[in-house]
Order: C-alpha cells, then sequence, then structure tokens
C-alpha cells in the first residue's frame, strides 16, 4: 500500500499529466505538456529560517534545498542572464513536455533536480560530484566549449543546459534535469511548487538505502514529502567535498 | 536434474511471468525442445555481463512490446571492474560488492532471463541452440566477452598444462573463480613475491587493469606487512595505459615495492615449484625479434603468480559464423553496432573490433547504441550510426592506485567516427584539480567508488 501511494504521489510514469492551478500565480500548469507533477508548495528559506528573497541570490552560486522528499537535494541558480522560454523536451519514453523558462526579475533563476538522469549520481553532506558549473569554469566533459555555464556531473561527465530546461549536452546521461518549478511571489519570496520533465525519484528512493540510514534515518524518512519550507544552503556548506572535472 | 536446478528455474520463471508479454515460458529445465515462437520483434542475447545487461535493459525501455530473452551461463553477475580493490583489501569491498543477482532487472523491466549456456547457432534458422532447449529470434545480440588464448601464446604446452596453470595462476580476467582463487592465494601467502603479467600482445579487456592490479596488491603487501614484492613481467617497456600516471604513483605510494619489467617474455610456470621462467630482453627492439640469444634466461620464485594470456574474442562469434578479425573480434557494418555478415546479427561489449577500449563503460554506451539501431530496423526507420558522434567523454576510467587514503587516476576518451570506416576512441589522462599538480588524487578515488556503484545502478535497476 505505501509503495502504491508512493508510486502516485511521485509519478514516475508518463501518465503525470496534472491539471493543476497554482497557488500563487493561478495559472495552469498543464499547458506545460505531460510529466508535469505538482507538489505542496513549499517556501524556501535561509539558514535562519527568514524567507529567502530571489533579489539576494548570489549570481552562479549552487543554492541547494531538498524537495519534493526529505532527501532528494536541489539546485537553485540565479544565472544571471535569462533562459530561454518555451524550450521543447523530450524524454527517453518519447513523451515531449515544455520548459517555460527561468523565473525572477531577469527571467535568470531556475532549478533542477541535483540526481543525475545517468545514474543517480547526487550531492550527499559527504561529497558531491553533482553542481552547476559557473560560466568561467573548465571542465573536462565539455573540454572544447569556451565557457561552461552547465550543470554538470562529474561522476561520468555529463553536462546539462539550465537555460534549455536542463537539456543534456553531453556524457553518458540520455535524458535531461527533472527541472523544479518555482514560483516568486509579491515579496519578493521563492516557492518550489512542482517537478518537470522525467525525474528519477523512484529509482533513487530504491537505490540508496544505506544512505538514508545514514543521513535521515531510514528509507521511510527519506521519503517522506517537504512540507511548508525548506532550508536553503549553498553547496559548499552542504557538501564537506565539492569534486569537479 | 537435480533439485536445486529445477529450483533455479522456477525462480527464472518468475521473472517471466513478470514480463508484459512472457515469450518463454519455462516450464521444465528438462524439456529440451521449448522452442519459443519469433513473433517478429523477438530478441534473444546471448550473454548477461556489461553490454547484454544493458541491452536487455534499453531494449525494454524503448519499447515494450518487443519480446527480450537474456541467456548467460552464470547464475550470478560478477563484476569485474573494481575488482583489484577487492584484491587489495580495501575497506567495506566484500564479494557482495562486486555480485548481484540476474533476477532482479529482468522482472524490474520485464525481460526473460535464462540460465544456460549457448552451444551452437544456426543463422539460417535463427535459432540458438543452449544447454536447455533451442531459442528462436528474430535479431540475435551477441555480447559473450572474451577467451584466453594460451594455445596461441605457448603453443609448446599441451591442455594438461595450461589447465593447471590458468588454475594456479589465475588470470582474473574473467570474472568469478579466478578472482576467488587469487584472493585466497594472497591471503595465504607467506613472505615473498606476487607476480604479475599483463597480456603480452594484442588488444585485451581493461588495457590499464593489470596495472592497477600491481598498485593494490603493493598496497595489500605493505598493509600486511608482507616481506616481498609485487613483480610485473610486461612487454610494453613503460607504454601502457596511463603509463606515466601509474608510474609517477607506483613511485611515489610504494617506493620499491612495485618492480617493472619491460621487455620480458615468459616462457615456462613449474606450478609445482612455484617459479616463473622468463627472458629478459634490453629493450623493444630486441624482444620485438625474439632472439633467446640476446636475453637473459631468469627463473623468479613467487608466493602467488597472476598471469593474464593473450586475449581473443569468446568464441560465440565463432558459432554465429559471421566475419570476424583474426582474433575472432566481429567486423561490424560501418560505425554501426550490427554485423558485418547478417543484418539481423549486433554485437556488443568487447567482442566487437572497433577501434575503441574494451571496457565496461563502453560496452555499456556501444549497448545503448545498438538497442537504437535495433528499435529503428524494427520499426523501419533509418538510424545514423554517426548520430552523437564525436562523443566527448564517452568513456571515463578511473584506476584506483592508492589504499590509504583512497587516490585513484583517470583517462578520459573521445570516441569519433574514424576515416578507416570504423569507431574510434581517443585517450586523454588529465591531471585532476585537486592533485596538486600529481595524476592521482583524493577526488578521483571518490570517483572511483561512485563510478563502480553508478554501474551497478545502471545494470540493475
Ligand atoms: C580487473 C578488471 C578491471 C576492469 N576495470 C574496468 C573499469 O574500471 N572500467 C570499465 O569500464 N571496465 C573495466 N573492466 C572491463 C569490463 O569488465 C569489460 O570490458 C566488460 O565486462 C565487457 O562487457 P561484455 O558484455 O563485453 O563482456 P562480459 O561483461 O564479460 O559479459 C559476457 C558474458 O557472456 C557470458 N557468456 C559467454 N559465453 C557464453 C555462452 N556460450 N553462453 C552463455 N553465456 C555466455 C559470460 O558468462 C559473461 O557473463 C575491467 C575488467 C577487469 C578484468
Ligand atoms: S551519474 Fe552523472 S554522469 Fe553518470
Amino acid at each position: 500500500m505505501e509503495r502504491r501511494s508512493f508510486l502516485k504521489l511521485t509519478g514516475t510514469s508518463a501518465a503525470a499529466i496534472v491539471i493543476a492551478p497554482s497557488l500563487i500565480t493561478q495559472r495552469l500548469y498543464a499547458d506545460d505538456g505531460a510529466l508535469y507533477q505538482t507538489y505542496e508548495k513549499i517556501q524556501l528559506k535561509d539558514a535562519d529560517g527568514n524567507p529567502l528573497k530571489a533579489s539576494t541570490l548570489t549570481v552562479e552560486e549552487n543554492y541547494v534545498f531538498n524537495f519534493p522528499h526529505v532527501a532528494t537535494p536541489s539546485i537553485m541558480v540565479d544565472l544571471g542572464e535569462a533562459t530561454n522560454k518555451d524550450v521543447k523536451l523530450k524524454a527517453d519514453d518519447g513523451t515531449e513536455y515544455i520548459f517555460k523558462g527561468g523565473v525572477g526579475k531577469k527571467g535568470s533563476i531556475v532549478a533542477y533536480s541535483a540526481i543525475c538522469p545517468h545514474q543517480l549520481t547526487h550531492p550527499t553532506p559527504d561529497d558531491t560530484f553533482f553542481q552547476y558549473l559557473e560560466r568561467k569554469g573548465k571542465t573536462l566533459a565539455m573540454p572544447d566549449a569556451k565557457e561552461a555555464g552547465v550543470f554538470l556531473c562529474s561522476s561520468h561527465l555529463s553536462a546539462f543546459d539550465p537555460k534549455d530546461g536542463g537539456k543534456r549536452l553531453s556524457g553518458p546521461a540520455t535524458e535531461g534535469l527533472a527541472q523544479i518549478v518555482l514560483e516568486i511571489d509579491e515579496n519578493d519570496e521563492i516557492w518550489a511548487v512542482g517537478v518537470l520533465g522525467p525525474d528519477r525519484f523512484h529509482d533513487y528512493m530504491d537505490a540508496f538505502k544505506p544512505e538514508f540510514k545514514k543521513y535521515y534515518g531510514n528509507k521511510r524518512k527519506a521519503k517522506k514529502l517537504v512540507k511548508t519550507e525548506a532550508k536553503v544552503v549553498t553547496l559548499k556548506n552542504f557538501s564537506k567535498d565539492i569534486i569537479q572535472y | 536434474m537435480s533439485m536445486e536446478r529445477r529450483d533455479l528455474f522456477k525462480l527464472a520463471g518468475v521473472a517471466a511471468a513478470a514480463a508484459v508479454i512472457p515469450s518463454v515460458v519455462v516450464t521444465s529445465a528438462t524439456a529440451a525442445e521449448v522452442a519459443n515462437k519469433a513473433s517478429g520483434k523477438t530478441i534473444v542475447i546471448v550473454g548477461g555481463g556489461f553490454g547484454g545487461l544493458t541491452m536487455a535493459k534499453e531494449l525494454k525501455k524503448k519499447d515494450k512490446s518487443i519480446d527480450v530473452t537474456l541467456i548467460e551461463k552464470k547464475d550470478i553477475f560478477m563484476a569485474c571492474p573494481f575488482s583489484n580493490t577487492y584484491l587489495g583489501g580495501l575497506k567495506d569491498v566484500s564479494l557482495e560488492t562486486l555480485t548481484h543477482d540476474y533476477y532482479a532487472p529482468a522482472s524490474k523491466h520485464g525481460y526473460n532471463f535464462v540460465q544456460a549456456e549457448v552451444t551452437a547457432i544456426d543463422r539460417k534458422a535463427k535459432s540458438v541452440t543452449t544447454t536447455s532447449g533451442n531459442f528462436a529470434y528474430d535479431i540475435l545480440v551477441l555480447s559473450p566477452g572474451i577467451a584466453y588464448d594460451y594455445e596461441g601464446q605457448f603453443p609448446e604446452w599441451d591442455a594438461n598444462k595450461i589447465a593447471s596453470v590458468a588454475q594456479a595462476c589465475p588470470a582474473a580476467l574473467m570474472p568469478g573463480s579466478e578472482h576467488l582463487a587469487l584472493k585466497r592465494q594472497m591471503v595465504d601467502m607467506d613472505d615473498g613475491d606476487i607476480v604479475i603479467v599483463p597480456p603480452a600482445a594484442g588488444k585485451y579487456r581493461c588495457p590499464p587493469a593489470p596495472y592497477e592490479r600491481a598498485a593494490m596488491m603493493a598496497h595489500y603487501l605493505k598493509t600486511e606487512e608482507i616481506k616481498g614484492k609485487v613483480v610485473v613481467l610486461d612487454t610494453r617497456g613503460g607504454k601502457f595505459a596511463k603509463g606515466a600516471a601509474f608510474k609517477e604513483s607506483w613511485a611515489d605510494l610504494y617506493d620499491g615495492l612495485i618492480d617493472y619489467k619491460g621487455f620480458t617474455k615468459v616462457i615456462d610456470v613449474d606450478t609445482a615449484k612455484k617459479e616463473i621462467t622468463y627472458l629478459e630482453f634490453p629493450d623493444a627492439a630486441t624482444l620485438e625479434e625474439g632472439d633467446a640469444d640476446d636475453a637473459k634466461k631468469q627463473t623468479a620464485k613467487y608466493e602467488v603468480c597472476n598471469l593474464i594470456p593473450v586475449n581473443k574474442c569468446s568464441p560465440v562469434t565463432k558459432m554465429a559464423d559471421i566475419e570476424t578479425n583474426g582474433a575472432g573480434y566481429a567486423l561490424m557494418d560501418g560505425y554501426s553496432f550490427r554485423s558485418k555478415s547478417d543484418k539481423n546479427v549486433y554485437v556488443v561489449g568487447d567482442a566487437v573490433a572497433h577501434k575503441i577500449p574494451p571496457s565496461g563503460q563502453t560496452a555499456i554506451w556501444g549497448a545503448k547504441r545498438a538497442a537504437g539501431q535495433i528499435v529503428a530496423q524494427l520499426s523501419g526507420k533509418a538510424d545514423d550510426p554517426k548520430a552523437g558522434l564525436p562523443a566527448a567523454a564517452a568513456n571515463v576510467c578511473y584506476s584506483m592506485v592508492g589504499g590509504a587514503p583512497e587516490e585513484a587516476i583517470m583517462v578520459t576518451h573521445e570516441f569519433s567516427a574514424d576515416a578507416s570506416g570504423v569507431l574510434k576512441g581517443k585517450g586523454h589522462v588529465p591531471k585532476p584539480k585537486d592533485g596538486n599538480g600529481k595524476f592521482r588524487s583524493k577526488g578521483t578515488g571518490k570517483a572511483t567508488r561512485e563510478w563502480f556503484a553508478g554501474v551497478k545502478r545502471e545494470l540493475f535497476m
């Protein structure tokens, strides 16, 4: 029973077409295509428990928060430049979905699930191979690129384009990243409201039992949904060791 | 038919029952004529290693209506990658780390797993003969891996001699008893030397493996305070995969513990006396000429000997009677993974003759491409075998060189469509950012563990 409700919640299947009005903007998300899943909206808070303001984000900094599950890390970045809009993407099973674009005044703020769609590498409190790499960074994943500005998994060197909805740019991953859909309210405060694209939460929950035990008590606690608010920390403060190639 | 075996089939049957369209109903192991009927979309995969497991899963992921049967002779999956850390005794690396059951992925993705050995292939009849009956196919995929060529390398050894050397000095390039035997010998050893003989020539599975093994075995000698060294009897004069990076690490971490001899030719092993006899040449040119008068004949005592013979392709490609090169590796149709001889036969993993390094990661990469090519063929669509090429960092391979702390070196390969008409890999050995100017680092050590954990998730989730 437990397993069944979990499936319903994460909706990894292509059937996760949800028509849900946003509580903030009243926007209908169904036009984002299939593979959109709403969750209880979560307010992003800073370390002191105060609402995080969109205009105070440091450009190109990695901000980590867990969403939609207690143990599923996401990374938010203010890219400093607007993303592309209405980008059509395709999951491995052929399902299409549409990335609407970043949020914030410049349309430059994005968040993605920090679970690599290749083999599920993700940040943990001990270390991370997964991060946003600033534009002036260098990576072996794209040896000839002039600039980075990509979400990067150094486990097997997959790179993803945050301006194009997390689309795969290079490396062994075959799908793009799942986008964490954000909204910013009239007080400049940030909310996470849903997940767009093929997420790997289900496999993730199956794969990391020992890790969940170490950090969250057990798998049951790890897969609980985040309620009301999520604490945001920079990646430097989330993972002791950032490994990037 | 023992009870045990029947139980096993029952278990395999569970997987079959979970398939969307179960094709092979294995009711009894004795029913030698369990011939399934090819449905037009029936795919039989030979070999449940890195290539075969990936292929089975990818096909089902791409199209659930494809009927997939994976035939593997072993009852348990065991990985060769990461096994050197097991030999080295690194923390928390056990047999369980390296092994997995075959049933979980079959039931999750809905393909049939059959434990049997393939003994013949009839391409005209489109049928595969196994120790548990015949299987009809529309498309056949071969991912059978390698075989050892003791006969070619030591023509004067008879079958008995080969068998005794193979068991006394296990090669451990194919997972299973060979690794367990090698580990047992290390655990049991007294003070004395370990001899490693990398394959003397030709293409072989995982080019850095023997040299990573040298580092891990040296780590073991050091931590167990065994008085002895690791002697590497090579033919490559230091010019091997990640050579500069290995040599730097060996010198820094195991000063004097690894005795590398670059121009040798092994001629005999006396397994009773635990002695290996070899010719030591002064340089590459004299080794190549092979005139014994130029060499010094040496006999060395060993406690443990890991003699890795020259590799050739598994005999399965010969069973299929498809075009191969001299060592049995399958020739491909251009840049694809389709056999040059038969449009309904695909080959992946170490068994292909493409010029890309034979590694687990390459096998996974190739199997995914081949799965795309197969699905395109089934649906009558065109597939561009050059799509996505060149692929930067298509292969990333780590080698653990240090055990305390764990440190590794890495190589990345770009795969591209070579002008000669085959796929080709170009390697690059970077110095990692956290290595303080060295080739090895703790970050890459962590990456090595993460790489392996990821591969297991890839194959079994
Ligand atoms: C010590 C060592 C370290 C390595 N390290 C790495 C690494 O770090 N990274 C990396 O990417 N790669 C590494 N490799 C290489 C990797 O193991 C191989 O390249 C990979 O296994 C190739 O996959 P494959 O599918 O071609 O063959 P395999 O994985 O060997 O699978 C072939 C399967 O076919 C089965 N089979 C054969 N004949 C028959 C038959 N007649 N009937 C039924 N079944 C049959 C076999 O039992 C086997 O299970 C390493 C290898 C070794 C030995
Ligand atoms: S897990 Fe991220 S690239 Fe492999």
